[in-house]
C-alpha cells in the first residue's frame, strides 16, 4: 500500500528516475524500431511472393514442359488451389530508347489467368485514380488529372491485356509492360508519385495516342536465346515491342529488371510454342521429309501429312492457395498433383526429378538463402542492441544506488514504521518497474511515431542533409518498411521492463537489508 | 505485570577494530500508562536503549533481555518484530523524520497502511483518526502541506501523530523536544500527556533535560551505559 503511494511520490518529485525513464525509452524505442524496419523488410520480401509469383511455382527452366493446360486443370480442381497460370520465365537482353541494353527477366504471362494468381492489375502503374496515393498530399499525381483519365483508362486496359493498337493500322500487337524502374523515363519523386516527361502526342481529334513518352512510337526490342526440347540453343531471338504499360511491385530488383510480354510471343520467341511435324503427301522430292515443292502423283501439289504434335512449352506453371491454406500445404498439393500428372505423361519432367532438384517450391523457398541471411542479421543485430539496452538495466542500477543513498533515513523511518525488509525491497522493485512501464510504453509509442513516419522522415534527411539511408539499389525495396508488429511491440517493451527489473533488484537488496538504527542515524 | 521489561541489557558496537561498549546491563521496567524519562548526558546510550525497546536492534547475544507484555522480543522472528513496531510501539525522534515527499496527511496514515497492508487498509477509517489527531495537534489546516512548508513544532506535532495513528501500547520518543524552543517543546508535551491521558499510553521519553524529566512519573538516569 504505501509502495504505491511513495513510488508515486518519488516518480514525480524527482528528476532521475525521470532520466532512468528516458533511457530506458530510448533503448525501447531503439530496438523496436530496428526490428520493425528488419523485420517488416523481412516480411515485406515474404510476402511480396504472392504478388510476384504466387504461392508455389513449378518449374522446369530453359526448355519447358508441355501439357501445362492439363496439368492446371488438375491443379485448379485441387481444394487448396484457387488459380494457376502458365508462365515463360527466362533471361534475356533489352534495348531501351536512349540504347542502353540491359539484361533482365522475361516473362511471357497470359494476362488474365496470371491476374487470377498474383496482382498484376494491382501492380501496373498508369491508370486513373479517383484519390492521392498515401505521400501525394498535394495531389500532384499526374493520374489524377481528369483531363487524362480516359488516356490512363485506355493506357491501363493496354497494360491487362498486353497489347497496343497500331498507330497506322489500329490492329492490336503484342506489347509488353517493364517494370517503371527499367525505362528510366519515370522519375520517382519524394512523395511516392513518378513523372512522366510529357504526356503523349496529341491527336487530331483532340485524343492522346500514346502516353509512354518519349517511348511513345518507339519499340523495346527484347532478345532471348531459345532452347529446343532437349535444351539445345537454336539461336538468338529478337523481337520490337510496344511499351503498353508500366508496372510497380515496390521491390526495387523486380521493377528495375523485369519485363512482361504475352505468353504467346514468349512461346513463339523460345520456341515453345505448338509445333506439327509432317511427312510429305505425294512424291517426295528429297527424302522423306516434308517438302513444300513435292507433288502428288498426278502432279498436283502434295498436301503434307501431319504425323505428329509437338505441343507447347511453358517454363513454370505459378499456383494460388486458397484463404487459408498455408504455402507449405499448397506445394504438398502440389507435387501429389504433379506426381499424377507426370504419370501421365512420359514427355515431361519426373516428379522425382523436380523433388530432387527442388523445383516445386514456395517462394520463401526460392529466396532461402536471401532470407537466412536477412534472418541472420536481423538477429545479430537484436543481439547487439538488446546488449546495449542492458546497459538501461546499469543506469537503472546507479541511479537507484544514488537514490538509495539519498533516502536511507527515510528507509530507517520506514522500518521503524513496521515496514519489512520484503516491503522495502518491493517498493524498490515496483518503483524500477514504475520506471520501466512508464519507459517502455513512452518508447513503444515513440517507435510508432518513428516507424509510421520513417518514410518522410527519410525523405527530409535526403533533401534537407543529403543523407540517403535507405537506397533501394541496396535495400530491394523502394520504401522502408513501416509497420510495427504488435507481437514484436509486446516483446520489446517486456523486456523494457525486465530490464528496468534488473536494474532495480540490486539496489532493492541493499535498501531491504539496511540496518535501521544505521539508516536513522545516517547522515 | 510490567508492559515492558528489560532485564540486563548490554549492547556493543564494533567500531573498526574496537568493541565500544554502550550499554552495560541496564534494566528498565514500563508500566502501562507510564511515563519513564531516560536521563542521560550525550553518548550515554540513551538512544540504543530506545531502540533496543522497540525493536529496531537487539541487545547482545545471550546479554539481556526484552520482555513485551509477556513475550521476549528474542522470541519473535522478523517478521514478530516487525508487527511489533507497527502495531505496539510509536517512535518519535528529534529530528522529526519526516519523509520529504508526502503531505503531513499522508506522513500520518502511511505508518497505518505499513501496519494494514493493502488488502486490510481501511482509509476512511485511517483518514479519519489521522484527521482527528492532526486537529488535536492543531494541525488542522496544515493536512496539505508538506513537511519543508512546516516550522520545527509543527514537523514534531506531525511526527507524534504518525506515531499514535496506529493506538500504540507504548510511545517511545527520543528528545522529541530536543530540536525546539522552549514554549514550542513545552506545548509538545502538553499534548502528548493529553494523549497519555486519554489512550492509557506508555512513554519511554530519552531526554538530557532535566525539566522534562521532572515531568515524566518515573526519571531513569543512564550514565556510560549503567543505570546510576
Amino acid at each position: 500500500m504505501y509502495q504505491a503511494l511513495l513510488t508515486r511520490k518519488y516518480l514525480t518529485s524527482k528528476i532521475m528516475p525521470l532520466l532512468a525513464a528516458v533511457a530506458v525509452m530510448l533503448c525501447t524505442a531503439m530496438v523496436l524500431t530496428v526490428w520493425s524496419v528488419m523485420g517488416g523488410f523481412l516480411s515485406r520480401l515474404l510476402e511480396s511472393g504472392r504478388s510476384l509469383v504466387g504461392d508455389v511455382t513449378i518449374e522446369w527452366p530453359n526448355t519447358g514442359f508441355a501439357h501445362y493446360d492439363e496439368l492446371i486443370d488438375l491443379l485448379e480442381e485441387h481444394p487448396r488451389v484457387k488459380a494457376a497460370t502458365p508462365m515463360i520465365d527466362t533471361f534475356g537482353l533489352v534495348s531501351l530508347p536512349d540504347n542502353r541494353v540491359e539484361g533482365v527477366n522475361i516473362r511471357g504471362i497470359d494476362p488474365k489467368t496470371y491476374g487470377e494468381v498474383v496482382d498484376y492489375t494491382q501492380a501496373l502503374w498508369w491508370k486513373p485514380l479517383d484519390k492521392p496515393a498515401e505521400k501525394d498530399h498535394k495531389g500532384e499525381d499526374v493520374r489524377l488529372d481528369p483531363r487524362y483519365k480516359e488516356l490512363f483508362e485506355a493506357v491501363y486496359q493496354e497494360g491487362l491485356s498486353l497489347s497496343e493498337p497500331d498507330s497506322k493500322t489500329g490492329v492490336p500487337q503484342w506489347a509488353a509492360v517493364p517494370g517503371i524502374e527499367m525505362l528510366g523515363l519515370s522519375k520517382r519523386e519524394a512523395s511516392g508519385i513518378y513523372r512522366l516527361g510529357s504526356l503523349g502526342k496529341a491527336l487530331p481529334d483532340g485524343g492522346v495516342a500514346n502516353v509512354m513518352t518519349p517511348a511513345f512510337q518507339q519499340r523495346i526490342t527484347v532478345r532471348v536465346v531459345p532452347f529446343d526440347r532437349e535444351g539445345r540453343d537454336v539461336r538468338l531471338v529478337s523481337r520490337p515491342f510496344a511499351v503498353a504499360n508500366e508496372f510497380r511491385t515496390g521491390v526495387f530488383e523486380i521493377d528495375r529488371r523485369t519485363i512482361y510480354i504475352p505468353l504467346a510471343a514468349a512461346q513463339s520467341m523460345m520456341k515453345m510454342e505448338e509445333a506439327k511435324s509432317a511427312v510429305s503427301g505425294g512424291t517426295p522430292a528429297a527424302g522423306g521429309a516434308f517438302n513444300p515443292y513435292d507433288l502428288n502423283a498426278d502432279g498436283t501439289p502434295a498436301v503434307p501429312v501431319i504425323t505428329g504434335i509437338d505441343p507447347a512449352r511453358v517454363t513454370t506453371v505459378l499456383v494460388r492457395a486458397k484463404d487459408g491454406v498455408s504455402p507449405d500445404e499448397l506445394r504438398e498439393a502440389c507435387d501429389q498433383v504433379y506426381e499424377t500428372f507426370a504419370e501421365k505423361h512420359r514427355d515431361v519432367p519426373a516428379a522425382r526429378t523436380l523433388r530432387e532438384n527442388n523445383l516445386i517450391r514456395t517462394w520463401e523457398m526460392r529466396q532461402a538463402q536471401f532470407v537466412a541471411a536477412v534472418r541472420k542479421e536481423t538477429s545479430l543485430v537484436l543481439f547487439i542492441l538488446g546488449f546495449v539496452s542492458a546497459t538501461a538495466s546499469f543506469l537503472i542500477l546507479a541511479i537507484f544506488w544514488a537514490m538509495i543513498s539519498e533516502k536511507t533515513k527515510d528507509i530507517g523511518v520506514l522500518r521503524s514504521l513496521g515496514a519489512s525488509r520484503a516491503g522495502i525491497a518491493w517498493l524498490w522493485i515496483r518503483y524500477g518497474l514504475a520506471i520501466g512501464v512508464v519507459g517502455s510504453l513512452a518508447g513503444g509509442a515513440l517507435a510508432w511515431l518513428v516507424v509510421s513516419n520513417i518514410n518522410p522522415i527519410h525523405d527530409w534527411m535526403g533533401s534537407v542533409l543529403g543523407v540517403t539511408v535507405w537506397d533501394p539499389r541496396v535495400y530491394y525495396f523502394t520504401t522502408i518498411p513501416n509497420t510495427i508488429e504488435p507481437v514484436r511491440a509486446v516483446i520489446v517493451l517486456i523486456s523494457g521492463l525486465v530490464f528496468s527489473l534488473l536494474g532495480a533488484i540490486i539496489p532493492a537488496i541493499r535498501a531491504a537489508t539496511l540496518d535501521p538504527v544505521r539508516a536513522l542515524r545516517f547522515e | 505485570m510490567a508492559l515492558l521489561n528489560a532485564t540486563n541489557v548490554h549492547k556493543t558496537y564494533r567500531l573498526g577494530k574496537v568493541d565500544v561498549p554502550v550499554l552495560r546491563g541496564v534494566s528498565v521496567t514500563v508500566e502501562p500508562g507510564e511515563f519513564v524519562a531516560i536521563l542521560g548526558s550525550s553518548g550515554s546510550g540513551k538512544s540504543t536503549l530506545l531502540h533496543i525497546l522497540g525493536g529496531l536492534d537487539r541487545p547482545d547475544a545471550g546479554k539481556g533481555e526484552v520482555v513485551f507484555d509477556g513475550t521476549p522480543l528474542s522470541a519473535m522472528g522478523m517478521g514478530g518484530l516487525d508487527r511489533y513496531r507497527s502495531e505496539r510501539v510509536g517512535f518519535v525522534f528529534q529530528f522529526y523524520h519526516l519523509l520529504p515527499e508526502l503531505t503531513v496527511m499522508e506522513n500520518v496514515t502511511v505508518a497505518a497502511m505499513i501496519r494494514q497492508g493493502r488488502l486490510r487498509y481501511k482509509a476512511a477509517e485511517v483518514t479519519e483518526r489521522a484527521k482527528a489527531l492532526l486537529e488535536s495537534f492543531g494541525l488542522g489546516h496544515r493536512l496539505g502541506h508538506r513537511p519543508a512548508e512546516l516550522s520545527g513544532g509543527e514537523r514534531q506535532r506531525t511526527a507524534i501523530a504518525r506515531a499514535l495513528i496506529n493506538r500504540p501500547a507504548v510511545l517511545l520518543a527520543d528528545e522529541p523536544t530536543g530540536n525546539l524552543d522552549r514554549v514550542t517543546g513545552g506545548t509538545i508535551l502538553d499534548a502528548l500527556a493529553g494523549h497519555r491521558a486519554s489512550e492509557k499510553l506508555a512513554t519511554v521519553m530519552v531526554t538530557h533535560d532535566q525539566e522534562v524529566a521532572a515531568r515524566a512519573d518515573r526519571v531513569v538516569r543512564l550514565v556510560d551505559g549503567r543505570l546510576a
